[in-house]
């Protein structure tokens, strides 16, 4: 299991008292019982945990329907994120 | 006909306690040191001791519920627990939630300037919105409770819960609804909130021999109101299904009187607060004579009790010097907008207790307020045919209401 996928499981399992074990890669939302408050919730706290911010235009989490979404939004958004890092550095 | 009650008071959090405590004269205010942007500062007010615990199961989460809504949800479970009514799912879409609440979420609000302007200008909670909006509580009601009908918020400063009651009163009186739950609720007390009465100059300077003194309404040494903070919530129910089923009765909501001074944003005026209760008296059907107990608005500001002195005369005429009046504002505090709702739960524990309770506190006779203000203690075995609670506020709105004993 990627990290990353670990890491978002514990945000879920730990924010909305899921047994760890549902939340399966390719577990849809919907199927966990999670409304879009709470996507909304889960990528406040995602974005903390990994130091990014999901864009406000509404242009990736309305695509968001399974818990792989979201690891591969946070991949995406922290690969983004390190060269800008290293440049900021120079 | 009020059938069910719930109070989450300084004092208390069940009617017995708090009216135990107020006819004894006990103070729920208290010298209040809290944490300020430059340190510790200190006031005097009147805090709920509130363990969230104690009304909300493990594992609910509560984060989202600012303090002004978890105190409203407490008030509205006990209500309704209170009322035995059973829930349908025919009763639940005509059973609705009025509330009033003057300053909202204020915990929350300020909450959000801190993160905001002190620590990240570009992160806010989620929920913020859902949090802080003023028919969060009423909302969350609802939801707990599932119930369908009307469910509106009102903001009227101090006068918010006593209209939430009163228009609550109008659904099941013009058929929108068979049960309201009514009330209101507010928790103010925090620095910015604090600070922004202080400039004010309308509240009390702090006794410092005895805090919990501070708060002297009608005395000639009054200085100014004591915030406070709680909620009170009623169950209202249509007069014939609260008797089908046998319902304990509170005693009946018969008038609801509202007027506004249309004059000052903060001056009250003789002439709103008495058309306020003249109007009440009239919806009831009932005339001054009638009422054998008023619970004043009373905030303990100069101008408040002298104007509600001369407005009670005004509308009661040589009565009002045989009508017990009385400001239980100097033990529980000034709720704002959970006052109305506070007091006129007070009221009817009163008429249904038989004990007319007292002001604390008035220990200098003030020339200007010569009613009977039933100084220092309660006074039990007292027939009360009617009661009137009275709320004037900020804004110039004037909210009065009559409730009468069944059976009289």
């Amino acid at each position: 299991m990627t990290k990353t996928l670990e890491t978002v499981r514990e945000i879920l399992a730990r924010k909305y008292s899921l047994p760890e074990e549902s939340i399966q890669p390719e577990a849809t939302l919907e199927s966990l019982k999670l409304d879009s408050l709470d996507l909304v919730e889960t990528l406040f706290e995602v974005e903390d945990e990994f130091n990014i911010r999901v864009p406000q235009d509404g242009s990736i989490n309305l695509k968001i329907a399974t818990v792989q979404d979201i690891v591969d939004v946070v991949n995406r958004l922290v690969a983004q994120r390190k060269p800008l890092r290293l440049a900021g550095g120079h | 006909m009020i059938t069910g009650l719930g109070v989450i008071s300084p004092l208390g959090h069940d009617p017995d306690t708090l009216f135990s405590g107020l006819m004894a004269g006990e103070s729920g205010i208290r010298a209040l040191t809290a944490d300020g942007p430059r340190g510790p500062y200190s006031t005097v007010a009147a805090a709920v001791e509130f363990d969230p615990a104690s009304y909300f199961p493990p594992g609910r989460k509560i984060d989202h519920l600012d303090r002004v809504t978890r105190f409203a949800l407490a008030a509205a479970a006990e209500a309704l627990a209170d009322s035995t009514i059973r829930f349908t799912d025919a009763n639940r879409r005509r059973s609705g939630v009025a509330l009033g609440t003057g300053m909202g979420a204020a915990n929350a609000l300020e909450e959000t300037y801190v993160q905001l302007l002190q620590r990240d200008p570009d992160r806010l909670k989620p929920m913020t919105v859902l949090t802080a909006m003023n028919n969060a509580a009423a909302a969350h009601v609802a939801i707990q409770h599932g119930l369908g009908g009307p469910n509106h918020t009102f903001s009227c400063a101090c006068s918010s819960s006593a209209v939430a009651i009163g228009e609550a009163c109008r659904q099941i009186r013009h058929g929108y609804a068979d049960i309201m739950v009514a009330g209101g609720a507010e928790a103010p007390l925090t620095f910015g909130f604090i600070k922004a009465w202080e400039a004010l100059r309308v509240l009390a300077v702090p006794d410092r021999a005895d805090p919990s003194a501070s708060c002297r309404p009608f005395s000639k040494n009054r200085t100014g109101l004591v915030l406070g903070e709680g909620a009170a919530m009623v169950v209202l129910e249509e007069r014939e299904a609260a008797r089908r089923r046998g319902a304990r009765i509170y005693g009946e909501l018969a008038g609801y009187g509202s007027s506004n001074d249309s004059a000052h944003i903060t001056k009250p005026s003789v002439e709103g607060q008495a058309h306020a209760m003249s109007l009440a008296l009239a919806d009831a059907g009932l005339t001054a004579g009638d009422i054998d107990y008023v619970n004043a608005h009373g905030t303990g500001t100069v101008l408040n009790d002298v104007t509600e002195t001369c407005a009670i005369k005004q509308v009661f005429g040589t009565r009002a010097y045989q009508v017990p009046v009385s400001s239980t504002k100097s033990m529980h505090g000034h709720l704002l907008g959970g006052a109305g709702a506070m007091e006129f739960a007070i009221a009817l524990l009163a008429m249904q207790r038989r004990a007319v309770p007292p002001t604390a506190h008035l220990d200098v006779p003030d020339p200007q307020c010569d009613l009977d203000y039933v100084a220092g203690r309660g006074r039990s075995d007292q027939d009360l045919r009617g009661v009137m609670s009275n709320s004037f506020a900020f804004g110039g709105t004037n909210a009065v209401l009559v409730a009468r004993a069944t059976g009289s």
